[in-house]
């Protein structure tokens, strides 16, 4: 294959990556905070993808409108989120693990048929927006502008994230909660709202993500279930909670991805779950992530 | 019946046994106290097969059994009661120790015939022993603390144990209810003929009942003896008996 | 005493397993064709469910996998019907060793991880086994499913299949109550409420998960296989995620910690599903609404006893 096909490959796998990182990394940071498995993420950020369409077709007739939808999407996606987690999710932290899983399925469910009732079932296109529509042309290299959008959004907001855990008091403060829950509310630290806090923020990533994606591909149902399924594979890739580990996992997996359907077209899907399982049974926590 | 020789075990960075090496002998009755975080229970782990030592080697009975599986070891005649009260919760009385005794005589595996009659002589006369056997029916963790450290040693009893290792046995327990646990198991002990070793905070119970005591601090024995003469060392009043007062 | 009590207590349980079977037996003399069909469903659900709560309720083993196995046991027997002349039994009988096999496999990798990992993990495999399913179109046709496959005559007949499934289902849950009351289910017991304490009673806990892994998948087949004889088509949506939850739903409505919980969760499953598509198109919405109530309020009942009893065995964890 010539290297400009290469190139070419490479970017479309890093672009699906950046996408999924940021629902991956809202799921990662939420287990690894308030020990939950979100599965109603992807769920998230079908809704942020949905509500980018809405926003963006109902104020079309401003300009801006898209950027309008990307900005309020994710914000609207983490309220619902800080509803959710006020209301519902407080009561299960202390139970096991299948209650938790049943309720966040549930989710699953309730959310999906909202979108349903709220936008039909028909599939739904979003406008790429200026000036990001059209290719980007390099000589001969041709590839789409929006998609060297996403590729760049990634890091930036990886590196966004990083710095915000890193440097600033919220993230030592976020960092205090996940080490241990007792001794930071021992410390003063309002855990509850820390653990409202970091869940919106997994929330509003992973409406972001959905909003990102919206001029890229078809809003419908279904799309939650799809990237649930390749968040997980980049969690545990990763390692659970961990932030660079979601961030690694997803460019691995972006890259599995794009060559593996160039070598094995049909078993392409099955590659990301070889790949789990692989990791699973050498190092189960994952790259980045601390054995239990 | 027991030697341990020159173990070494760290966690990380943090060493906690260093160079400890220990013999016990069959049919006595013996003590470690220290303060804690010294390595006691973790040198039980270590006997049990819960952990593997970075150096050094373990012997019962003459056979290593350095690293080997915690199952393997408890069919070897190791048995264990536990610092923090490790049962069944949700099973009742009975049937803590009827799995215990089962595994023992390797019935296990069986899944054909029904459970109820099996080895029933065995698991009540242990329950007996142990001083519930009034309160077979009861769910295990519904059991008011004693009870519950009994049905522990219970447990360990079902595996027939030659040598066993009690963890704490009076933790939570008042100065009584201490003291008869402590007798009962020394008549168990002498009933069936039991090497024991007690790992204890509480004093009164050590020098009660034991034969010989071992005193551990930062991860080495600092002394080891009868009761009087770990009593009258200097340097156990220094680092142990001074702080607990 | 005991003596006493424990035949008192098992000729009960032999009286009303033949008073349950009796009145399932003479159902159809009752109600319409259309509503034994959904018994019969309710039934082969039952199974898959109680198949599932051997690992769930009574080993503490989380699976998010069950319709793995179950698909492959579906598939199994529907490509032995279509592919080849070897009879309805065998393609039967088929389908639950094929899931058997499949479990030594696919537990031999599970049963080394636990709690999250293994649940993951399970879910992985199971996926795995429906990209298998669905993109392998020349041998299982793919998204389209296997359809029409030719069952003998005699079951072609409603009526005929409820009885045969009834009989299949009632021997195979005696089955899995021998299991769960021998020494080999209590030691699964064990092994839920304390694995650390098991591990030191002298069990090698980690090949008992596997033995229970394996069991379950052969009895998740066998509901599979049913299942193929039962609708005459197959579909890759046997294993997926949706059916796994399903599943999961049915054991957590009835109850884990009961021999006979799944059952009745799948009655009520059944009722709840028929009854509100009647209504509404938006069923998935209702289920989790009642799953969110279940969670949520019903903590006086099952999932509070469960939770509750959780403490004890969590204050021992945490030491």
């Amino acid at each position: 294959m010539s290297f400009q096909g290469f190139i070419i490959q490479l970017l479309s796998g890093l672009s699906v990556g950046m996408v999924i990182f940021l629902i991956a990394v809202g799921l990662s940071i939420i287990f690894g905070t308030l020990g939950v498995l979100n599965l109603s993420h992807g769920s998230l950020y079908m809704l942020g993808a949905y509500l980018c369409f809405w926003l963006s077709s109902t104020l079309s007739q401003f300009s801006g409108s898209f950027w309008w939808a990307l900005f309020l999407a994710p914000v609207a996606v983490a309220l619902f989120g800080g509803l959710m987690e006020v209301l519902l999710l407080r009561r299960i932290y202390e139970m096991e693990h299948l209650v938790q899983f049943l309720l966040t399925f549930a989710l699953i469910l309730i959310i999906g048929d909202l979108c349903k009732l709220g936008w039909g079932v028909d599939y739904h296109m979003v406008e790429t927006p200026w000036p990001l529509n059209g290719p980007f042309i390099l000589g001969q290299f041709i590839f789409p502008r929006y998609n060297i959008f996403l590729i760049l959004s990634g890091p930036a907001i990886f590196v966004g994230l990083w710095s915000l855990i890193r440097y600033t008091r919220l993230g030592r403060v976020i960092r205090a909660v996940t080490y241990s829950r007792e001794m930071a509310s021992a410390l003063g630290v309002n855990v509850p709202m820390v653990y409202t806090g970091v869940f919106m923020l997994g929330c509003g990533l992973a409406g972001l993500g959905g909003a990102l994606v919206a001029p890229m591909s078809a809003v419908m149902p279904g799309m939650d279930m799809v990237v649930l399924v390749d968040c997980f594979i980049i969690v545990v890739i990763g390692g659970l909670g961990s932030l660079t580990g979601a961030f690694l996992g997803s460019i691995i997996f972006g890259l599995v991805h794009a060559f593996g359907i160039l070598v094995a077209p049909r078993l392409a899907i099955a590659f990301g779950f070889i790949l789990m399982i692989v990791v699973l049974i050498i190092r189960p926590w994952g790259l980045m992530g601390k054995p239990e | 019946m027991l030697r341990v020789e020159n173990i070494k075990k760290s966690f990380g960075k943090l060493l906690v046994l260093n160079d400890v090496s220990l013999q016990i002998k069959k049919g006595e009755l013996s003590s470690i106290i220290g303060p804690n975080g010294a390595g006691k229970t973790t040198l039980f782990n270590l006997m049990t097969g819960h952990l593997t030592p970075e150096e050094g080697r373990i012997f019962f009975k003459e056979k290593e059994i350095t690293g080997h599986s915690p199952h393997d070891i408890c069919r070897k005649g190791i048995g264990r009661s536990f610092q923090i009260t490790n049962i069944f919760p949700r099973m009742n009385a009975y049937d803590n120790v009827q799995v215990a005794v089962m595994s023992w005589k390797r019935k296990s595996r069986n899944i054909f015939s029904p459970a109820a009659k099996m080895v029933r002589e065995e698991t009540e006369e242990i329950l007996d022993s142990v001083g519930l056997g009034d309160k077979k029916e009861v769910t295990a963790g519904l059991l008011a603390h004693g009870d519950q450290r009994r049905l522990e040693v219970g447990i360990a009893l079902g595996s027939h144990p030659e040598l066993l290792l009690l963890d704490e046995p009076t933790a939570g327990m008042s100065p009584e209810e201490s003291l008869r646990m402590v007798e009962f198991i020394h008549i168990l002990a002498s009933e069936r003929g039991l090497t024991l070793v007690f790992i204890e905070h509480d004093m009164s119970v050590v020098f009660e009942v034991s034969e010989k005591i071992r005193v551990m601090h930062s991860g080495t024995f600092i002394a080891e003896g009868s009761p009087e003469e770990v009593r009258a060392n200097d340097e156990v009043q220094r680092v142990y008996l001074a702080e607990e007062t | 005493m005991m003596e006493l009590t424990l035949k008192r207590e098992s000729s009960r349980i032999i009286a009303g397993l033949i008073v349950s079977f009796g009145l399932f037996a003479i159902l159809p003399l009752f109600i319409g064709e259309g509503y034994v069909s959904l018994v019969n469903e309710m039934l082969i659900l039952a199974l898959a469910a109680c198949a599932l709560n051997l690992m769930l309720g009574f080993t503490g083993m989380v699976s998010f996998g069950p319709a793995g196995l179950y698909a492959v046991g579906a598939y199994t027997t529907a490509l032995i019907l279509i592919y080849t002349k070897i009879p309805f039994g065998i393609a039967l009988i088929a389908g639950p060793v094929m899931a058997g096999l499949v479990s030594i496999v696919v537990g031999w990798f599970c049963v080394r991880l636990t709690q999250v990992y293994f649940a993951l993990l399970t879910l992985a495999f199971s996926q795995i086994i429906h990209t298998i399913i669905f993109q392998w179109y020349g041998f299982t046709r793919g998204d389209d499913g296997i359809v029409e496959i030719p069952v003998p005559a005699f079951f072609h007949s409603i009526t005929n299949y409820y009885y045969f499934s009834l009989v299949v289902v009632t021997i195979c849950l005696c089955l899995l109550w021998r299991i769960v009351n021998s020494p080999f289910g209590k030691t699964l017991q064990a092994i839920r409420e304390n694995p650390h304490r098991t591990e030191f009673v002298g069990i090698h806990v980690r090949r008992y998960r596997l033995s229970v892994f394996v069991l379950s998948g052969f009895f998740l087949g066998m509901a599979g296989s049913l299942y193929c004889g039962f609708n005459k088509n197959v579909f890759p949506n046997y294993a997926d995620m949706m059916k796994s939850t399903e599943m999961l739903v049915v054991c957590l409505l009835g109850g884990i910690h009961t021999f006979l919980g799944p059952v009745v969760g799948s009655v009520v499953y059944m009722v709840l599903d028929k009854v509100i598509t009647l209504y509404t198109e938006y069923w998935p919405l209702v289920l989790g609404l009642v799953i969110v109530g279940l969670v949520i309020f019903l903590s006086g009942g099952i999932v509070g006893f469960i939770s509750e009893k959780i403490a004890v065995a969590r204050q021992r964890d945490t030491g």
